[in-house]
């Protein structure tokens, strides 16, 4: 029993490799069923994103590296590619390792961005695809359940997605942290930039309430508007609106400070000291850098932004140092509860058992027999044998078939009841 | 008895240790395991007065002894009433080892208060005001402790935005708006508080001695910082000192407060009993 995984990722592979690689669901659940024949390949999954392609299988006897190579047989037939192609680009790892892999992928340690969350996602879709192909089995659905649990656990108990690492994301973060939750709050968006539109629609997501729109061309304002169900304001009452807002993003193209020192002064004294967030991600910039000097008004403008994000992905790696930790322990975790589920060694202690207690009692009755011709002796032995094998067989087949059910229980109750150890 | 408190300083002990974890670690089993820590050193450190309070005789405010440990208490007890309002766990990770110091202090103290008939003992009709004088004062230190703490956050917050680097603890504090209405809150409360327990110290002192102001350091320095908060407040009603400054007058605010409730008995004020 071993578990193999065949794959390429955006390291090892460049885009043009990955996406005439990349499986859809339909061709997943296909080319799953192809795949896995229940004797070399008897459990196998597929991963394709568009980062990753990744066969995850579990093999019978035939030895690993002839199962290596049909896997890539097999996605060379399935995407009618030549082997040469990717092969290049291929890692292959065997059991620990292959564990380990599947590990840090979910806890999205082998991402672009590190912690980013959408991989976990990734990953519980590949496994119902292959549920759903019915191409899963003990080995894999126990190492995939311990996988989403590591994950989680990674997600929870290090930084790793922690911090924000896009600047739409940096806006709600800081907007967060200085206002607390953002229900309720009013959002000034001044210039209708791509980035600024995404920055609103994150903040909207977060709870915030009102988005007001200001805008060169009117009409781009009202368009905005009504995606938000905002409203449009004249650039011209900008300071009245400044005032009304927690958090001003400003994205225009104009050529000079559109919120001077002067503007923001008066803004913040007509909303009564209340803090302001004003995020700058236009460049040249709009906002003048000695309006963050006023107390209770926060300027990020793109660079600033930049920089935290910088920082935060460099945090996010410190994290992930922990969580190779982690994933180091679950490893061995698993391995371990990989072994416990192999049935060859209670099989084995079973009949090692029964034979030594057939052996001990022929050793202690030995000397009444008396003298015996070493054929009466070898029939002796193979009497006792013979007859402790007919009575564990319909035992050892039961445990076997309760093994490829999964019924753990009965392996172990069969272990306990026989006084086992491992 | 001592065995009481004794345990509730090893819970609070385990607490502070947790939460300190919890904020580095930012983790929310930690959280759990220090607040229950806590709220069990709190029930036995209950326990341990109300012990105390039947022994004696006595209400268990009274020297220095058993002003820390009160005050101790009322920490704890603030710590709890501001989490129930606002998810601000960060305010264990700094009131939990004072506490912890506090009762400590209280353990190796071996202070006895027998004279105390003395001053509080006096059997006049206003006789217990005095421990609602005291009591009163001691939970106004515990709201301007809240206070400050809260306005060190505000203050560490406020900069790390200014200067847009962030250290691993910004992640970790309550936002600006959240510390800043732990502070008003706090902080109008402790006047509250303050203002009674003066009035009530003014009321029983005039049925002792009939006169209700000694001009003594520990009178004055109380009324300062009766003042600095009046002002606190009045200034942040009117919008002109929002943020940082508010945040700077709360931390002044309780380095006066650490000088009356200190510095008084170094000036020789005949606020010292015990």
């Amino acid at each position: 029993m071993s578990i193999l995984l065949v794959g390429l990722n955006h390291k090892t592979a460049p885009v043009e490799v990955r996406e005439r690689l990349a499986f859809s669901d339909e061709e997943c659940a296909t080319g799953l069923r192809s795949l896995v024949d229940g004797e070399a390949v008897r459990e196998g999954l597929i991963m394709s994103t568009c980062n990753r392609v990744e066969v995850l299988t579990e093999t019978g006897a035939s030895t690993v590296s002839d199962v290596m190579a049909r896997v890539v047989r097999f996605l060379s037939e399935a995407r009618s590619l030549p082997v040469e192609l990717f092969d290049k680009h291929f890692y292959r790892h065997e059991d620990d390792k292959a564990v380990r892999h599947i590990f840090r992928v979910a806890s999205s340690l082998d991402s672009m961005v590190v912690g980013e969350p959408q991989v976990l996602g990734q990953v519980r879709r590949a496994y119902a695809l292959a549920v759903e192909a019915g191409t899963t089995g003990r080995v894999l659905n126990r190492l995939i359940h311990h996988t989403l649990r590591v994950a989680k656990r990674v997600r929870s108990e290090t930084g790793i997605a922690a911090s924000a690492v896009s600047i739409s994301y940096m806006a709600v973060e800081l907007g967060r942290k200085i206002f607390g939750a953002l229900d309720g709050r009013t959002i000034l968006l001044v210039g209708a930039g791509e980035m600024a539109e995404l920055s609103a629609r994150h903040l909207i997501n977060s709870g915030a309430a009102r988005v007001l729109i200001a805008n060169r061309t009117m009409e781009t304002a009202e368009r905005l508007a009504d995606e938000f169900q905002g409203q449009a304001v004249e650039l011209s009452d900008l300071t009245k609106h400044l005032a009304e807002s927690d958090i001003v993003i400003c994205s225009t193209n104009a050529p000079d400070y559109l919120i001077t020192h002067d503007t923001a002064r008066k803004a913040l004294e007509m909303r009564r000291n209340r803090p302001s967030f004003y995020i700058d991600i236009s460049v040249p910039r709009n906002i003048d850098p000695r309006v963050g000097e006023i107390n209770n008004l926060f300027v990020f403008d793109i660079d600033d932004l930049e920089a935290v994000i910088a920082s935060n992905i460099r945090e996010r790696e410190r994290e992930a140092e922990r969580a190779e930790l982690i994933v180091e322990s679950e490893v061995m975790q698993f391995q371990q509860s990989l072994r416990t589920l192999d049935i060859g060694p209670t099989l084995g202690a079973l009949r090692q058992k029964m034979q030594t207690i057939a052996r001990g009692e022929l050793e202690k009755q030995r000397s009444r027999l008396g003298q015996l011709t070493p054929e009466q002796e070898e029939a002796i032995e193979a009497l006792l044998i013979s007859t402790v094998n007919k009575i564990s067989h319909p035992v050892i087949n039961r445990l076997r078939s309760a093994y490829g059910t999964g019924e753990d229980d009965e392996v172990q109750a069969v272990r306990d009841m026989f006084g086992l150890e491992d | 008895m001592k065995l009481i408190l004794f345990t509730a300083l090893a819970a609070y002990v385990i607490a502070a240790i947790h939460s300190l974890l919890a904020f580095v670690n930012k983790r929310s089993a930690l959280e759990r395991i220090a607040l229950w820590t806590a709220g069990c050193g709190f029930a036995l450190h209950t326990a341990s007065l109300v012990i105390d309070w039947v022994q004696d005789g006595r209400y268990p405010l009274y020297g220095l002894r058993e002003t820390l440990s009160f005050l101790a208490w009322t920490i704890v007890a603030t710590y709890f009433i501001v989490l129930s309002r606002y998810r601000a766990q960060a305010l264990g990770t700094f009131s939990l080892p004072l506490v912890s110091l506090l009762t400590f202090a209280v353990i190796l103290s071996h202070e006895q208060t027998n004279g105390a008939q003395g001053a509080a003992g006096s059997s006049t009709t206003a006789a217990w005001m005095f421990p609602v004088h005291t009591t009163l004062l001691v939970f106004a230190y515990a709201a301007f402790f809240v206070v400050f703490i809260a306005s060190v956050m505000y203050l560490l917050q406020e900069r790390e935005l200014k200067l847009k680097t962030f250290s691993a603890i910004f992640h970790r504090l309550p936002s600006l708006t959240t510390v800043n209405e732990i502070a008003t809150l706090a902080a109008g409360v402790g006047l509250m508080l303050l203002s009674l327990g003066i009035l009530t110290g003014m009321l029983w002192s005039s049925e002792r001695d009939g006169r209700i102001w000694h001009n003594d350091p520990k009178e004055i320095l109380a009324g300062l910082t009766w003042l600095l908060y009046m002002f606190l407040i009045l200034y942040r009603a009117s919008a002109r000192w929002r943020g940082r400054r508010a945040a700077w007058l709360g931390v002044m605010g309780f380095a006066l407060v650490l000088c009356t409730f200190f510095g008084a008995r170094l000036m020789g004020s005949y606020h010292v009993f015990g």
